[in-house]
């Protein structure tokens, strides 16, 4: 741990227009180590990143690789170094092969002439250890799953042969297993010496992975050192900046009126009747479930996005009609989607055309827009959702991910639902934002609204839901009381029996 | 966040054939059946055939150049005047001389390449729209061909205009000349690192540049290939026509265009192969022909353009 270090970055600003995003940062890696970064969104994390990639240049600060001045003009300059990252956004080029996704800026060539059978060698190779060895190489990587496309992503980190390796949230998207093979292969390479630098929202993982742990606030590393003396609490104080209760609030507000009857729901492609429950007035139903066992694809379903293949849905005790979104929308059934930016908001538009979108009809007169109650309408619900932004004419797309949410929960709020459908409502949202979304969550159904709630991350859907639903294959596997619902229980259905007899319970 | 709804639907074939190109050649074939069974004295003649395979000639040299620039999410309308331009300046230049065949060619070259190194240049590094940069230059270089001689000029050297009408049986001779290019582009774009490079920049230059890869170097270099591509199909548009007329390239940027994109190629870039661009020529030149042969107005050749391209668009070209 004291060997000289491999790379640091000294006192590194960046600002853009209106932001100080970086104000003199520090960050030392160590050959051999894991250097786990953590932060709330907007905390610097990702501009730090981008510096030490050689994306951005610093204002002003200071990078040394092996204790000699580093200048990273390019990404290119940083890749030669040995510097590789996987970014946070999925940079996966769907048109192109699994094989020119992985080797991307690093084929192997003569004189410029591809050498197809070393590249394909290469890939499987690659693949191979991330647990993706029977995926062929010349698929068409928009084919692949999102899990699966940041495997390529991580892939294409490896066959460069990093030194330092950079790891921005590469957890969002991959089940537990993807994840543990992640780790294997983190060993390995730091066995092999290389320097890795891990973000994560996910503190579990930062315990089981890191060797050290900077934490960074508001542009600036507030403490850093050993894992050993970070726990959880620790980070999230360092984070915040203060003590943040971790508690989920409780639920209390479940009333007798069933809103959402479901019966025999199925979705297409598996077994019929698979799917039938019930939500109650105020009630917070969770449904867990590994990736790909369908827990999003029934809330799609139920939205009317995606075709049901059977069953009926009732609102209020009135079947859902045809019509898919619409019909669902009128009958009071609403989807927040995981999607925020793309299929949430429009985020050029200013707040308040974003909350108004749904009943732009309530706004505007023969069809002309009237900006008054536009503003007012908007006002009233960030208000009361307390959506942090300069007004609501400030563009969405300028809020942090948090106050996002409480826009896309406004907009459809104001359509006035009795269920709503939540689909990894705090995906990719900071700590503190986190607890204000659950405090809404729960506000909500103290006013009556049923809510079905998605959620990939397992304490967040037990906190807030009176009953667990698992999923697996597209149908419920099982049924818990808030009492019952525990993580081993939740994940040994998840798996299937066989998976039990593992010892997972 | 659940994979399967996460990934793309399955293409139907349409697409998965119309991404290929293929779909154009099955047009192509289908209009050649027709033809054939309908006039076969007139449409299965050797004559025909020279004369449909050579008016393919220059439209091919720009489409394939124009796919290079579409391939990195660009567009060029300099094409049309970049190539009436050389056309002018070859036949003035050479004015019926041999010896000044060679160099005028490759002055033509050095021509395109300067121009598409401008066009590179102002995109990438000024990072001004390629729309607007090529609009301009697009009435510039006409400009330019109008500046040279507001009515036909010059004269090339018998031998040329010879070659360039000399037909092998029913293939003309400065056909095999441009697939044996269009090939070895081919090649290219499907064996070589620069292949690579361009559809990577073309799907997203964010992520070609975190990759390592020189972006702007890959713009620059499509911008020129084009470039000199068109310069090249104004030198065999003098040569065909043995003066250099100031119109000589009027509309080619339309049709390049219209060729690229019925042959399934993505207008926003990363997509796209040289094989359906070809089917695209291919498939207008037919279409010309088939109205010669029917003897029906240039006027209705227009209507069934847009229709063609309205409906290779809705097939497979769909926004994704």
């Amino acid at each position: 741990m004291l060997s000289e270090p491999l790379f640091e970055a000294r006192g590194v600003t960046k600002s853009f227009p209106g932001v100080r995003a970086l104000r003199g940062a520090d960050l030392t890696c160590h050959e051999g180590s894991v250097q786990a970064v953590v932060g709330e969104n907007g905390a610097g994390k990702s501009t730090l990143m981008s510096i030490v990639t050689g994306v951005r240049r610093p204002d002003d600060g200071e990078l040394r690789w092996r204790g000699e001045p580093l200048d990273l003009r390019s990404p290119a300059d940083g890749l030669a170094r040995g510097i590789a990252a996987v970014y946070q956004e999925l940079t996966i080029l769907p048109h192109l092969s699994v094989t020119d996704n992985v080797l991307l800026g690093q084929e192997i060539a003569r004189r410029g002439v591809l050498d197809r059978p070393a590249q394909r060698a290469r890939v499987r190779e690659a693949l191979t250890e991330l647990g993706l060895g029977d995926l062929d190489p010349d698929t068409e990587a928009g084919r692949l799953s999102v899990a699966q496309r940041q495997l390529l992503e991580i892939a294409r980190a490896l066959v460069r042969q990093a030194r330092l390796l950079i790891l921005d949230e590469p957890s969002a998207v991959l089940s537990g297993d993807e994840l543990e093979r992640l780790f294997t292969v983190l060993r390995r390479l730091t066995g092999q010496g290389v320097s890795v630098i891990y973000i994560s929202h996910r503190l579990d993982e930062i315990e089981e992975i890191a060797d050290r742990v900077t934490v960074m606030r508001d542009g600036a590393v507030v403490a850093t050192g050993p894992a050993a003396e970070f726990d959880r609490a620790r980070m999230v104080r360092e984070m915040v900046g203060r003590d943040v209760d971790q508690t989920f609030p409780a639920p209390d507000a479940a009333t007798e009126e069933v809103v959402l009857e479901v019966d025999g729901l199925r979705l297409p492609g598996t077994e019929p009747d698979g799917i039938t429950f019930s939500v109650r007035a105020g009630e917070v139903v969770g449904i867990a479930g590994l990736i790909g066992s369908g827990r999003s694809r029934i809330l799609r379903a139920l939205s009317g996005l995606e075709p049901a293949g059977g069953g009926t849905v009732r609102v209020r005790g009135k079947p859902l009609g045809r019509g898919g979104l619409r019909a669902a929308i009128r009958q009071g059934m609403v989807l927040i989607p995981e999607e925020r930016k793309t299929d949430g908001l429009v985020l050029d538009l200013p707040v308040a055309a974003n909350v108004t979108l749904p009943v732009l009809d309530r706004v505007s007169r023969l069809g002309v827009l009237s900006r008054a109650r536009e503003r007012a309408t908007a006002q009233k619900q960030t208000e009361r959702l307390r959506v942090r932004c300069s007004g609501v004419d400030q563009p969405a797309g300028e809020l942090s991910g948090g106050n996002q949410q409480k826009v896309v929960l406004a907009k459809w709020l104001e359509t006035g639902p009795s269920v709503l459908l939540l689909d990894e409502p705090t995906r990719g949202i900071d700590v503190g934002g986190k607890s204000e979304i659950y405090q809404v969550i729960r506000e909500l159904s103290a006013a009556g609204l049923a809510t079905v709630l998605v959620s990939s991350e397992l304490p967040e859907l037990l906190g807030l839901s009176d009953r667990v639903l698992v999923c697996r294959d597209g149908r419920i596997v099982a049924a818990l009381d808030r009492v019952d619902a525990k993580e081993e229980t939740v994940m040994s259905h998840a798996f299937g029996e066989l998976h039990d007899d593992g010892g997972a319970a | 966040m659940s994979a399967p709804a996460a990934a793309p639907r399955a293409r139907t074939w349409v697409s998965a054939v119309g991404a290929n190109g293929a779909v154009v050649w099955l047009v192509c074939l289908a209009i050649v059946i027709a033809l054939a069974a309908a006039n076969p004295s007139v449409f299965l003649t050797a004559d025909n055939a020279a004369n449909l395979l050579s008016q393919t000639v220059v439209l091919a040299l720009v489409a394939v150049g124009e796919l290079f620039v579409v391939l990195t999410g660009g567009i060029d309308l300099s094409v049309g005047s970049l190539a009436t331009l050389t056309a002018v300046l070859s036949a003035g230049i050479i004015d019926a001389y041999p010896y000044r065949v060679f160099p005028m060619l490759a002055g033509v070259v050095v021509i395109g390449a300067l121009v598409g190194a401008a066009h590179g240049a102002l995109v990438t590094r000024a990072r001004l729209v390629p729309f607007v940069v090529t609009l301009a230059s697009f009435y510039l270089l006409q400009g330019l061909a109008f500046a040279y001689s507001e009515t036909p000029v010059g004269a090339i050297p018998n031998d040329l205009a010879v070659f360039s009408m000399a037909n092998l049986g029913p293939v003309p001779a400065i056909f095999l000349v441009v697939l044996a290019i269009i090939g070895a582009l081919t090649w290219v774009l499907a064996r070589t690192r620069f292949g690579r490079h361009v559809y990577a920049t073309g799907g997203s230059v964010e992520v070609a540049r975190s990759a390592g890869i020189n972006t702007t170097r890959v713009t620059i270099a499509c911008y020129m290939i084009c470039s000199v591509l068109a310069a090249l199909a104004g030198f065999v548009l003098a040569s065909k026509a043995t003066v250099g007329t100031p119109s000589a390239g009027t509309g080619l940027e339309l049709s390049a265009i219209t060729a690229v994109v019925l042959g399934g190629t993505s207008l926003f870039g990363g997509r796209g192969k040289i094989v359906g661009t070809a089917g695209g020529v291919l498939l207008l030149a037919l279409v010309e022909n088939a109205f010669t042969l029917m003897h029906v107005s240039s006027f209705y050749q227009d209507l069934v353009r847009g229709a063609v391209i309205v409906a290779a668009v809705a097939v497979f070209s769909r926004k994704d």
